[in-house]
């Protein structure tokens, strides 16, 4: 038993290390002042897919309350602090899918059902003063059934990014990730997926 | 000639799906996701334990901006499922939706 929870709790711990970020831990982030955002190139599954995405990571740095700059020539800076140093975020859409089919196996179960019927007779005798009743119940069960093997089919969204950020001054990466999410509308699943992104970006940089 | 009216008659009422899935697919196509969603739960009272069935509820949670019900249908696809890649899915729209 404790080492069926030692396993699980390492197996745990091994997982949550494995999808977490990469971090330059020698890296002091409190300095940043502002993060360059690169423009995102277009996934081939899906032309301006790269713009989408771009737009949502202004959106979510915007609705994060930090500072956004949009230039005309379409450079977005995002100012995060006072500091003097500045990060160069790339993004990299790894996968823009918007029909992605999806099999339900599923059985189907008939719960059957019970059928009780009741029959009931009264008879009255004047003569003899009596009265006599008399009654009779069928109860039928059907077992029902279960049929097994039906499949049936959907289309899903899938987005996954890349996201990576590095020292202006010095060219090293500081700080790269990658998340991935799903749905049943495509600029949902890619919004959340930036969201996500930005989320930790955000914890990191307070 | 005449019977083609009776035909026609016939042929809707069996052609119609039967099956809660098979509706709930039709009214997503249609982009009817409370009707798709309204099917889907009678789907999974018939296999309580289908975590494809749990997934597509979540789904259907989520794109209609009901998060509470999405967790829900995500931990109990997660409980029922033994694919890697649906409990990763799931452990994913977890992480997303407990996000403080």
């Amino acid at each position: 038993m404790i080492k069926r929870l030692f396993f699980t709790l390492f197996s745990m711990g091994i997982i949550g290390c494995w999808y977490g970020p990469a971090i330059n831990t020698n890296y002091d982030f409190g300095k940043v002042g502002k993060i360059n955002i690169h423009e995102v190139q277009d996934h081939s599954n899906l032309f301006g897919s790269g713009k989408m995405v771009q737009t949502s990571l202004s959106h979510n740095f915007l609705k994060y309350g930090f500072s956004v700059i949009e230039s005309e020539l379409g450079n977005v800076v995002v100012s995060v602090g006072s500091g003097d140093q500045s990060l160069e975020l790339s993004c990299i859409i790894t996968e823009f899918t918007d029909s992605e089919v999806i099999v339900v196996p599923y059985r189907h179960e008939d719960r059957g059902y019970t059928k009780t019927i009741v029959d009931q007779a009264s008879e009255a005798d004047a003569g003899n003063k009596k009265a006599e009743t008399s009654s009779s119940t069928t109860t039928t069960t059907h077992g029902g059934a279960i049929s097994q093997g039906s499949r049936v089919e959907y289309t899903r969204t899938r987005v996954g990014i890349m996201l990576k950020m590095r020292d202006t001054n010095s060219g090293n990466l500081v700080w790269s990730n990658s998340y991935w999410y799903s749905g049943l509308e495509l600029h949902r699943t890619a919004e959340t997926c930036v969201k996500n992104g930005i989320h930790q970006l955000r914890k990191l940089l307070q | 000639m005449k019977y083609i009216p009776y035909l026609l008659l016939i042929n809707i009422i069996f052609s119609a799906p039967d099956d809660p899935l098979v509706k709930a697919l039709s009214a997503m196509k249609a982009g009817l996701y409370r009707d798709a969603l309204s099917h889907v739960v009678e789907a999974q009272n018939m296999d309580q334990t289908n975590p494809e069935v749990f997934r597509l509820k979540a789904l259907l949670h989520e794109a209609l901006d009901e998060e509470n019900e999405a967790l829900i249908a995500w931990k109990s696809c997660l409980t029922y499922s033994k694919n890697k890649l649906l409990k990763e899915e799931a452990t994913v729209h977890i992480k997303s939706l407990t996000r403080e």
